[in-house]
């Protein structure tokens, strides 16, 4: 039943970044009582609009009203005392401390209470009306991932929060942890709370929200009652119609040769103790391109990382080109001839405060022809670059000037300049059109593609769904650290990756997909 | 909040802003060390003519600023090359009284009658080693454990030192000379002693300039340097590219620890000429430090760099000569030190008065790096 | 005669704890917001020589000990600005303001006619207790003989100890210490956390030189502390960042100042150079244990943000 009280309106919204809507007219509402699922790619608005209701940002225009006043938050404490709480994907709990000094850090004079026993026995008091049992006396880092969430939660509703917005709450929590979050959010919801739950999963939306907005490239996409739709048409509002006529022939005509790059039962550990990768097989071919389809944050960072050699595999084992490379380390996972294209291009792909001229010798520095017995042949380093600067059209260069100067774009083509320059035998690229503009999107695109006329492999991971059906020859969808689908690029069903996608429909390929409600996979 | 005042990072900063801002940083210093001069009463004027006059007017003052240098360009060079490497070696101090620890044993250990050259080399390698091997006792726990070198090659400055003062006035070591009553070394036989050049100035400043010219041609001409530089500016895209960090880690100290031994051993063969604590505590070691900050860690740059500081420094005897507090030169260096420290935000940073077009958080909090990706994506 | 000679040891050596004490407590308190200061021993040497002056002038203990920790916050504060503001490498700065300290508190030492070099100590300082409880046997010269400050040394720590784990300051201090972004999303400046407890490192160590030189050894000399502040810094980290265990570190340095003279009574030969090298050999072994092993390194922990230089924008 509805609160009575509690409403929040959001009309018109407009956030710019540097001239450029985060979101644009966006329209939301939110009634106590009820839990309002926001959904949509990332890029798509989800975390702008939560930012500007959690009064982190102000917005450029547009209005946002609780309980019918208009009302603009200075702060994200500010907006904690009109009531609105914010639980995010990373948590901003302090490891070394407790749960109840978690809770009680910076809270104004007029709210402390008078001795930790009394926040301890206030903490218990609500852990225990909604469900959110934690020990108040036990640190953060002895907590699982779920129980500290459930301090987060804690944390707003000590201050008193009457509408929650979930971040992605699921995407760490394991599948019994899950059920108890639900719980406690539907106790929240009876006693009148109100909850914006921020996902990308068709199951759980589904199956707890009362209603579903669908935010697309920064603007509204649908809003509907959840039990008026299915699967399919949220997928449909989250990804566009599917436009496979549009596809760019490229030329299939090429051949298809032996495996160049060989998943088999390969798992990955996170960074929280989880597996991020689950049992993943899959094979890429010489003369073929695959492409992970996924949202982001399902295991393809930490798979990618597992393939070059910077993560190690807790199970299964990769081949690349004949050369067993199971946690092989980067330096042999070269040799053996991968190329890399991280996603982390300024992190991890170059070394930001250094030129371009030792960002292009920076895999082969100790081999011909950059350097000869230990010595640096500085003329051929500054050759190759302005071969691959010319053959690669990276603009932005001027000598000396360190390489985080460079646009994102320029920044791409050069990391990919470098890598195809060098020996090798499949290429991994991590969305490699991101920040890009068309043209050289497209460029890039290109070469990717060309190298399958040089009988190489290649296996690109991209959150632009658009993007890998218009390059690849196989699709395999990835979620939750599983390979839960793999499509020829003869018998794409759009519809059906994006329920992959999104953790609908099932696990192997060749089984029908159900439309309706699925239960968790 | 700030108002119009923006702080933006510099993407590229040009010769004439690393050359321009630590020059300035030194105008600074020398400025606030005339002010501090003139509260004393003294002149300032007077003070730094005076200077000039002790350390660079002359041949006999140029080798005896000469003479100082040599041994702050090795402490400078070894802070220098690890500081390349974001890998902090405070312990140069210790590691030069190691060295000259090692080479005075040395020299005295081999019969009298060794030919020069093979008496100095050999005593050359054992401070470098002494040096080396001082080091890695903070370079192993720091590859290995990621122990903070910081702490660790701090601490074993002081137990070098009361080492080192224990060989000559807690003990009667063989490093002591027991024919006198007062505790000092014993001293270097003639074929021990690095020669001299001119006035004070000995054949070390020619190791010293030559060791200059093979670290920067290490550093910037070879694959190990590219490593190094690379690790030193990300630790992870050098992880990406399979170099090895943690056995960079560690030889990168062992050299840092041989050059600053390798002061040690210039300093006990040309200067000392016999192991005396009291001569070779004069913070070269710290020195070495300002040195390698002031050079932006620039091998080359390190030697002009140190002769200016020992310029600074000889100079502090003429002055007590005319009445001024000797002690400026000690103030001068630190002076100079926290100016250039201060300086380097100038150099990574730029500040801009005109207003920003990008919108930013209700409390000032500008946009965070995700959410402009997100944006311009 | 064995008997006195411990007592008076011990007694001794909890005087010469005092200074390191006050500077140790300063910077837990700084280190404990996310600043590392390096600095200390340039801080204690400008807190000496001021303080020494001020009580030249005044002939008051009180006075003497307060000019000389404003004389130390000066220097913190210069490492302050660089530290947190401009966010420089902190390891740099901090010992650049020991240069700074050394050569300033040096020049100030030896300016002017008369220079303080040879000034007689102004300030008399006497004992809290009276005579009757001071004599007492045993327990007499050590728990009662000392003056005020002392014990104020011993209340700082329990004081410190108070605000740090009981108070909502000092959880947001260490709150900024140990995750500035949580901290910062809790509503806490850490900026202006930053610059008081990197202000009260100053003081503490300023206040700990001022003492060494007014009360122990009565005269100014160039370079008086003599590596005392480098033993705080050690002691710190000894101690895990905290008071209680730095009270019972600076003892043991005291003690182990006079330790020297206790064993060669007692005919026991150990070189004191040896005895000097203990405690910093002890903070290397520590150091390298608690890097070593991940469980104790969660009860001796450091903040988790020393030296990191906090900025909004790394999100």
């Amino acid at each position: 039943m509805a609160g009575e009280s509690t409403r929040l309106e959001v009309r018109n919204l407009t956030k710019l970044f540097y001239g450029v809507p985060a979101i644009d007219s966006v329209d939301f509402d939110l009634r106590g009582g009820e839990i309002h699922g926001l959904l949509g790619e990332n890029g798509a608005g989800k975390s702008t609009l939560c930012s500007v209701l959690s009064g982190l940002y102000k917005p450029d225009s547009g209005t946002v009203s609780l309980n019918g006043h208009d009302v603009a938050f200075r702060s994200p404490l500010d907006a904690s005392n009109h009531g609105i709480g914010m639980v995010y994907q990373h948590f901003r709990l302090v490891d070394s401390f407790t749960v109840a000094q978690n809770i009680v850090l910076g809270l104004p004079k007029d709210q402390r209470p008078r001795s930790m026993r009394q926040v301890q026995s206030m903490v218990r008091d609500l852990a225990e009306e909604f469900g959110l049992h934690v020990d108040p006396s036990a640190s953060i880092w002895q907590l699982s991932v779920g129980e500290q969430q459930r301090v987060e939660i804690l944390k707003q509703l000590f201050r008193g929060a009457k509408i929650l917005i979930l971040d992605e709450p699921t995407a760490v929590l394991a599948a019994q942890e899950t059920d108890r979050l639900f719980e406690a959010v539907s106790t929240m919801v009876d006693k009148g709370h109100g909850v914006v739950l921020v996902s990308h999963k068709m199951a759980e939306t589904m199956e707890y929200t009362d209603r579903i907005t669908v935010l697309r490239r920064g603007k509204n996409a649908g809003s509907i009652e959840t039990r008026d739709t299915t699967p399919t048409q949220v997928a449909r509002m989250m990804f566009g119609d599917s436009n496979a006529a549009e596809r760019t022939t490229f030329d299939t005509a090429h051949e298809i040769g032996e495996p160049v790059l060989s998943l088999s039962g390969v798992s990955v550990m996170g960074d929280h103790g989880l597996h991020a990768v689950d049992d993943a097989s899959f094979v890429v071919r010489r003369g073929q391109v695959v492409g992970v389809a996924g949202v982001a944050g399902n295991g393809q960072r930490e798979l990618q990382e597992a393939i070059a050699g910077l993560r190690p595999l807790v199970g299964g084992s990769i081949t690349i080109a004949d050369t067993d490379c199971t946690n092989a380390g980067p330096k042999a996972t070269m040799r053996a001839g991968l190329a890399y294209v991280p996603e982390d291009r300024l992190g991890v792909g170059l070394a930001p405060g250094l030129p371009l001229e030792h960002n292009i010798a920076l895999k082969s520095y100790d081999r011909a022809p950059y350097s000869r017995r230990g010595v640096l042949s500085e003329g051929e380093i500054e050759k190759t670059m302005n071969q691959l600067v010319e053959d690669f059209d990276v603009r932005g260069n001027r000598p000396g000037m360190r390489v985080s100067l460079m646009s994102g774009g320029n920044l791409q083509k050069a990391i990919l300049a470098r890598e195809l320059n060098e020996d090798h035998e499949v290429l991994l690229a991590a969305a490699p059109t991101r920040g890009l503009d068309m043209a050289a999107a497209e460029a890039i695109r290109s070469h990717i593609v060309d190298e399958r006329s040089d009988q190489r492999g290649v296996l690109v991971f991209s959150e632009d769904l658009d993007e890998i059906v218009h390059m690849s020859d196989v699709i395999i969808v990835m979620f939750k650290g599983h390979i839960v689908g793999s499509f020829e690029r003869d018998e794409l069903d759009l519809d059906l990756i994006g329920l992959l996608m999104t953790g609908s429909g099932v696990t192997r390929q060749d089984t029908v997909v159900s439309d309706e409600v699925p239960t968790d996979s | 909040m700030m108002g119009r005042i923006r702080v933006i990072p510099r993407g590229f900063a040009g010769p004439g802003v690393r050359f321009g801002v630590p020059f300035g940083a030194l105008i600074v210093a020398l400025l606030l060390g005339a002010i501090i001069l003139a509260i004393a009463g003294n002149d300032p004027f007077e003070a730094y003519s005076t200077m000039f006059d002790a350390s660079l007017n002359g041949w006999s003052s140029i080798t005896r600023t000469l003479a100082l240098a040599t041994p702050l360009i090795l402490t400078g060079l070894a802070a220098a090359v690890a500081f390349q490497m974001r890998v902090y070696n405070i312990g140069g101090e210790g590691q030069l009284y190691l060295g000259a620890i090692a080479a005075s044993y040395v020299g005295l250990a081999l019969p009298a009658t060794t030919p020069i050259v093979l008496m100095l080399g050999a005593m050359l390698l054992a401070g470098a080693t002494a040096g080396a091997l001082w080091a890695l006792l903070a370079a192993v726990p720091k590859a290995y454990f990621n122990a903070d070198e910081i702490i660790t090659t701090l601490m074993l400055n002081f137990v070098a030192l009361s080492l080192m003062n224990w060989l000559i006035f807690g003990s009667r070591s063989f490093w002591r000379d027991p024919r006198r009553p007062v505790p000092s070394g014993k001293r270097l036989p003639e074929n021990a002693v690095l020669p001299s050049l001119s006035g004070r100035m000995h054949v070390g400043i020619i190791i010293a300039v030559v060791a200059a010219i093979l670290l920067w041609w290490l550093l910037r001409k070879t694959s190990w340097g590219f490593q190094i530089r690379t690790i030193g500016d990300s630790p992870r895209a050098a992880r990406y590219a399979g170099m090895g960090v943690r056995s960079k880690t560690m030889a990168v100290l062992a050299l840092s620890g041989a050059l600053a031994a390798m002061a040690g051993f210039s300093e006990v063969s040309g200067v000392t000429k016999g192991l005396e604590p009291v001569a070779l505590t004069s913070n070269i070691g710290f020195t070495g430090i300002i040195i390698a900050v002031v050079a932006r860690n620039n091998p080359l740059g390190v030697v002009p760099v140190s002769v200016f500081l020992a310029a600074i420094t000889t100079s502090g005897s003429r002055l007590q000569g005319i009445g001024i507090n000797v002690q400026v030169v000690l103030l001068l260096q630190g002076l100079i030190f926290l100016t250039v420290t201060a300086g380097e935000f100038f150099v990574m940073n730029r500040i801009s008065l005109s207003p920003s077009n990008v919108t930013e958080a209700a409390d000032g909090t500008p946009p965070s790096a995700n959410e402009i990706a997100e944006a311009t994506a | 005669m064995n008997d006195s000679v411990l007592i008076l040891s011990i007694a001794s050596a909890i005087v010469a704890a005092t200074p390191i004490l006050f500077a140790a407590l300063g910077e837990i308190i700084t280190n404990r917001s996310g600043v590392m200061n390096l600095g200390i021993e340039g801080m204690m040497l400008m807190g000496g020589v001021i303080g020494f002056w001020a009580g030249n002038n005044t002939g008051s203990l009180t006075i003497a000990l307060i000019a000389g920790g404003l004389g130390g916050v000066s220097l913190a504060l210069i490492h302050a600005v660089l530290a947190v503001t401009l966010r420089v490498d902190q390891t740099v700065s901090g010992l650049s303001l020991v240069i700074v300290g050394s050569g300033l508190s040096s020049f100030i030492g030896t300016s002017g006619e008369p220079s303080l070099l040879s000034a007689r100590n102004g300030v008399e300082v006497t004992s809290l207790f009276p005579s009757a409880l001071r004599d007492l046997p045993g327990v007499g010269p050590i728990l009662f003989g000392h003056d005020i400050v002392v014990y104020t040394g011993v209340l700082a720590v329990i004081g410190a100890t108070y605000v740090l784990n009981r108070t909502p300051r000092g959880l947001a201090l260490r709150a900024v210490g140990e995750d500035p972004a949580a901290a910062d999303a809790a509503g806490i400046s850490v900026v202006r956390m930053r610059y008081i407890a990197t202000a009260i490192g100053g003081f503490g160590a300023g206040v700990g030189g001022a003492y060494l030189t007014v009360a122990i050894v009565g005269t100014w000399q160039n370079g008086l502390t003599a590596g005392i502040g480098w033993i705080a810094v050690a002691l710190v980290i000894l101690a895990g960042w905290r008071p209680w265990l730095a009270l019972f570190g600076a003892l043991a340095f005291g003690g182990l100042n006079g330790l020297g003279f206790t064993l060669q009574l007692a005919q026991v030969n150990v070189p004191s150079d040896f005895l000097k090298m203990m405690p910093f050999i002890a903070a290397y072994l520590v150091v390298i244990l608690v890097s070593a092993s991940p469980n104790r390194a969660r009860r001796l922990a450091a903040p988790a943000a020393l030296a990191q230089p906090y900025s909004r924008e790394d999100r």
